[in-house]
C-alpha cells in the first residue's frame, strides 16, 4: 500500500492510536477539575473517561445569589463605612448586609445582600449617603467579587466537611443571570445544603504578655466578635503594588470604637507591641508576644502583630472615622484562606435555592445509566448496520462503512478522555447523533462512487469523491450552525450534547470520512487503475 | 431475507400541484393543531417541567403504582414505572425538593434520584430554547441561500425543513409528549438531518448531468437509505431507552423519528415538486 497516496487512512490510524492512548494510556487525562465545573477530577474504571454527575451520582445545586447591586458609582476609599451605615439604616438592614466594592468592572458598586430591595428606596439611600443615586445602574444580583467570595467560602466549607471532590463555580446564563453551581459527588442534596448552611464561630482574639510572679503569662481577650465580623466587610484577598498579599477589612463604627478601645487598653498601641517582632507566633507559639489571632471555632488560623501606622491611627482616633485596615499575609493562598476563614461563619449572601435547580442521583443509578446508555448506543449502531447491509449486501462496502462510523465514536471518546470532558447522558445522545450523521455521510460517499457505473481511473474516483464531499461539507456546516446556539446558550445539559455533535461532525469531515473514501478506492480499484 | 430497495416512484403520473398538495395539507393540519393548542392551553406545545419548573423524583419501593400515587401527599402529575426494576419516576409541579424528598422518605421509599427546577429557571430555559431554535433555523436558511444562490431551490429546502419541525411539534401534542430538553435537542438536530437529504436532492438535480428523473432516483437511493437508517437507529433508541427509564434519550429519539418520517414526505414530495416546477417551468419562463 502506498502510504503517500493513502495518507488519509494513515491519519485515521494515527488518530485511532492517539485515542487509544488518551483512553487507556497511563498519562491519564489532565486535571479537568481546574476548568470544568462538573467533572470529578480523577477518572475511575478501566478508561481515562470522566463521568459527570448524571453518570457518576451525586448532587448538583445551581442557584442565584440574593442581592441588589448599584453600579457606575464614584466612591472614595474613606467613604466606605459611612456609606454602609447610611444605606443600611435607610433600607432598614444591618450594615453587614451592605457591601461597597471599589474598582469593579462597572465603576464602584454598592450591593445590598438581602431580598426585596426596592429600586427607588435604594436610589434614595445612595443619594443620602452622598452618592449620585439617580445616575447609578441598579440591577438584581450581586457583584462578581461577592460571587467569587461565595464560591471560595462554599468550597472551603465543602472541603472542611469531608465531602471530597466537590466543585463550586459560577455560571452565567445567556440571559445574563448569574448562578453558583455546586457539584458534590456521592452526597445527597440535604447533606450539601446543611453543610453550606453551617456556621463556624469566627473571632479575633488579642493576646498580651503579662508579668506575673512566676514569669510571663498570656492573657487573651476577644476584640472582635463573630457578630461584629459578620457586620463588617471582609474584602477580597488581593495583592498590593509592592506584591504584598492582604485581605482588606472595614469595620462598622460601633465595632471600630470597641476594637480600638480594647487595643489601647491592652497596650497594643505601645511601642513595645508594634515593633516588627511584636508577634512571634510563627516562631514560638508558646511565647508569641503581642498577637492578634483569627480563630475559627476557637482554633487559631492566623496570627499577626499590629502595624505601627495603624497603631498611631488608633491612638489618634483617626481609625474610628475610617475603620479600614488590612491583614497582611505571606502568600496569596494564605490571604485567600484567611478571607474564607474570616467569613467562615456565613456566606456573603443567601443562595436562593428555591430559584434554582437541584439534582441528586444515587451512584448506583449513575452506574446503571452508564451501561444502559452504552447498550443503547450499541443497539442503535446495530440497527444502522442492519439497514446498511440490507441496502448494499456487499460486505466490502458495508464493513468499512460501519467500522468507520465506529471509529468516529472512538475518536470522540478519545477526545473526551484527552480533554477531561465529564460525560453525561446528553453526551451519549450526542454520540448517537454522530453515528447517525456519520453514516449518512458515508452513504453519500459510497453511493456517489459506486452508483455511476465503472470507475475507470483514479482521476474519476477523485472527481466523484470531491462531488460527494460538496454535499457532505454543506450538510456538516448546516449541522454545526444548527447546534451552535445550544453550544453557546447555557441550556443546562444540552450544551454538552451540542459540543459533542459539533466536534463529532468536525472529526468526521476532517478525518474519518476522507479516510473511508481512500478505503473504498483501495477496495474498488485495482493496482493499475489507481495510478 | 428482507430486501432494502428504494422504490422508484412514477413521478410522471402526478402533477406538481398534486405532489405538493399532500405535504402542504399535512403541514396545514399540523399548524392547525398547534394553533388550536395555543388557543386552548396558551402555548403551542405543552412544556415539561424543565420549562415550567417542577420536580421529578425516582423512588425504589415494592409498592404498586397506585399505592405510590396515594402515599405521597403532594400534587402528582404522573407515576411511571421503570421496566425491569422496582422503581417509579414521580413528577410533580411542586418545586420544594426538600419537602418532596422527605415526603418520599417518610412513605418508606428509597430515593434514587431527585431533579427539581424552579419556575423562574424554567421560564429562562423556555426563552433560551426558543431563541436557540430561531437562531439555528435562520442560520440554516442563510447558509442554504448562500449555497444555492437561487430562490426556488433554496426556499424548497427551507420550507421542507420548516415543515419537518412543525409536524413533529404537532405530533407531540397528539401523542401527549411534553416539550423537554431532549425534544428541543431533537428539533435542532432535525434542522441538520432534514437539510442533508434536501441538499443531496437539490445538488443532484441542479448540478449533475442526466435527466431529471434519473438524477432524482439517484438522490433518492442515497437519501432514502440515509433517512431510513436514521429512523431505524432512533426507533431502537426510543424503545431501549424508554424501557430502561433513561432520561433525555427517549424524548430525543421519538421526536427525531417523527421528524425523519415527515422529512421523507417533505423531501420527495414538496421539495421535489418545487424543484421540478423550477426546472421545467421556472427557468424556462
Amino acid at each position: 500500500m502506498n502510504l503517500r497516496e493513502n495518507w488519509r487512512i494513515v491519519m485515521l490510524v494515527v488518530f485511532v492510536l492517539a485515542s487509544t492512548f488518551a483512553l487507556f494510556g497511563p498519562a491519564g487525562a489532565p486535571d479537568a477539575g481546574a476548568n470544568n465545573s462538573s467533572s470529578y477530577g480523577a477518572a475511575t474504571g478501566p478508561t481515562n473517561l470522566q463521568f459527570g454527575l448524571e453518570l457518576a451520582g451525586g448532587s448538583r445545586i445551581r442557584a442565584p445569589l440574593v442581592g441588589t447591586t448599584a453600579e457606575d458609582l464614584d466612591i472614595e476609599q474613606g467613604q466606605r463605612s459611612s456609606i454602609r451605615q447610611t444605606v443600611g439604616d435607610r433600607l432598614n438592614v444591618s450594615a453587614g448586609d451592605v457591601s461597597v466594592v471599589l474598582n469593579a468592572d462597572d465603576g464602584d458598586s454598592v450591593e445590598v445582600l438581602v431580598e426585596n430591595v426596592s429600586e427607588q428606596q435604594f436610589r434614595a439611600a445612595l443619594t443620602e449617603a452622598g452618592l449620585d443615586g439617580e445616575a447609578a445602574t441598579i440591577r438584581g444580583g450581586v457583584t462578581a467579587q461577592t460571587r467569587q467570595q461565595t464560591v471560595e467560602t462554599i468550597t472551603a466549607k465543602i472541603n472542611r466537611g469531608g465531602l471530597s471532590g466537590g466543585q463550586v463555580a459560577t455560571q452565567r446564563s445567556a440571559t445574563g443571570e448569574n448562578y453558583v453551581v455546586i457539584d458534590v459527588p456521592n452526597a445527597n442534596t440535604t447533606e450539601v445544603l446543611n453543610l453550606i448552611g453551617d456556621e463556624g464561630e469566627v473571632s479575633i482574639v488579642a493576646t498580651v504578655p503579662v508579668e506575673a510572679d512566676n514569669g510571663t503569662v498570656y492573657r487573651n481577650q476577644t476584640v472582635l466578635t463573630n457578630r461584629q465580623l459578620e457586620d463588617s466587610q471582609i474584602g477580597i484577598a488581593q495583592t498590593n503594588d509592592a506584591g504584598q498579599p492582604y485581605v482588606p477589612i472595614t469595620l462598622t463604627e460601633d465595632a471600630a470604637r470597641n476594637y480600638s478601645q480594647d487595643l489601647v487598653d491592652l497596650g497594643f498601641t505601645s511601642s513595645e507591641a508594634t515593633g516588627p517582632q511584636s508577634c512571634r507566633y510563627r516562631q514560638s507559639p508558646e511565647d508569641p508576644g503581642y498577637c492578634l489571632y483569627t480563630t475559627v471555632d476557637g482554633e487559631i488560623v492566623y496570627a499577626a502583630g499590629l502595624d505601627p501606622g495603624l497603631a498611631e491611627d488608633i491612638e489618634s482616633g483617626e481609625f474610628e472615622t475610617a475603620p479600614s485596615f488590612i491583614m497582611q499575609t505571606r502568600s496569596i493562598d494564605e490571604a485567600q484562606r484567611l478571607q474564607v476563614n474570616l467569613r467562615a461563619g456565613a456566606l456573603p449572601t443567601r443562595l436562593a435555592v428555591e430559584d434554582g435547580t437541584v439534582l441528586f442521583l444515587q451512584q448506583s443509578l449513575g452506574d446503571r445509566f452508564k451501561w444502559q446508555a452504552l447498550l443503547t448506543g450499541l443497539i442503535a449502531w446495530l440497527a444502522v448496520s442492519g439497514s446498511v447491509f440490507l441496502r448494499y449486501k456487499n460486505p466490502r462496502v458495508a464493513l468499512p462503512m460501519l467500522a468507520t462510523a465506529a471509529a468516529e465514536v472512538y475518536l470522540l471518546l478519545g477526545f473526551a478522555a484527552a480533554i477531561g470532558l465529564p460525560l453525561n447522558l446528553s453526551y451519549i445522545a450526542g454520540f448517537i447523533a454522530v453515528i447517525g450523521t456519520g453514516v449518512d455521510d458515508l452513504l453519500i460517499i459510497a453511493d456517489e462512487i459506486l452508483n455511476e457505473g465503472e470507475i475507470a481511473t483514479g482521476r474519476v474516483f477523485q472527481s466523484r469523491f470531491r462531488k460527494a464531499f460538496w454535499v457532505i461539507g454543506a450538510a456538516a456546516v448546516t449541522t454545526i450552525i444548527a447546534m451552535s446556539p445550544l453550544a453557546f446558550l447555557s441550556l443546562g445539559d444540552l450544551q454538552g450534547f451540542a459540543i459533542v455533535t459539533i466536534v463529532g461532525v468536525l472529526i468526521g469531515v476532517l478525518v474519518t470520512r476522507p479516510a473511508y473514501g481512500d478505503v473504498l478506492r483501495n477496495l474498488m480499484l485495482s493496482e493499475e487503475q489507481r495510478d | 431475507m428482507v430486501e432494502f430497495v428504494v422504490p422508484e416512484p412514477d413521478y410522471d403520473r402526478y402533477s406538481n400541484r398534486q405532489l405538493a398538495a399532500v405535504p402542504l395539507a399535512v403541514l396545514a393540519l399540523a399548524l392547525l393543531v398547534l394553533a388550536g393548542w395555543t388557543l386552548m392551553t396558551g402555548t403551542p406545545v405543552t412544556p415539561g417541567i424543565e420549562f415550567t419548573g417542577g420536580t421529578e423524583i425516582q423512588v425504589a419501593t415494592d409498592a404498586s403504582q397506585s399505592e405510590v400515587r396515594q402515599s405521597l401527599d403532594f400534587e402528582i402529575d404522573s407515576v411511571q414505572p421503570i421496566a425491569g426494576s422496582n422503581e417509579y419516576i414521580v413528577t410533580t409541579q411542586a418545586t420544594d425538593s426538600d419537602a418532596i424528598s422527605s415526603a418520599a422518605r417518610s412513605a418508606g421509599y428509597e430515593i434514587v434520584s431527585v431533579q427539581s427546577r424552579s419556575a423562574s429557571f424554567g421560564a429562562d430555559a423556555q426563552r433560551l430554547a426558543l431563541i436557540g431554535i430561531g437562531v439555528a433555523f435562520v442560520g440554516m436558511s442563510l447558509l442554504i441561500f448562500a449555497l444555492f444562490r437561487t430562490f426556488v431551490p433554496s426556499i424548497a429546502v427551507v420550507a421542507s425543513a420548516f415543515s419537518d419541525i412543525v409536524i413533529p411539534l404537532a405530533l407531540m401534542n397528539v401523542f401527549g409528549i411534553k416539550l423537554s430538553l431532549g425534544s428541543v435537542a431533537a428539533l435542532l438536530m432535525l434542522i441538520g438531518y432534514s437539510v442533508d437529504s434536501d441538499i443531496l436532492l437539490n445538488n443532484h438535480i441542479l448540478r449533475r448531468r442526466g435527466s431529471f428523473y434519473e438524477s432524482t432516483y439517484r438522490a433518492m437511493q442515497t437519501g432514502v437509505t440515509m433517512t431510513v437508517t436514521s429512523i431505524s437507529a432512533m426507533t431502537v433508541m426510543w424503545i431501549v431507552s424508554s424501557l430502561f427509564g433513561i432520561p433525555l434519550l427517549p424524548d430525543l429519539a421519538i421526536v427525531l423519528v417523527f421528524g425523519l418520517v415527515a422529512d421523507l414526505m417533505n423531501t420527495y414530495m414538496l421539495n421535489l415538486s418545487l424543484l421540478r416546477w423550477y426546472k421545467y417551468e421556472g427557468v424556462a419562463r
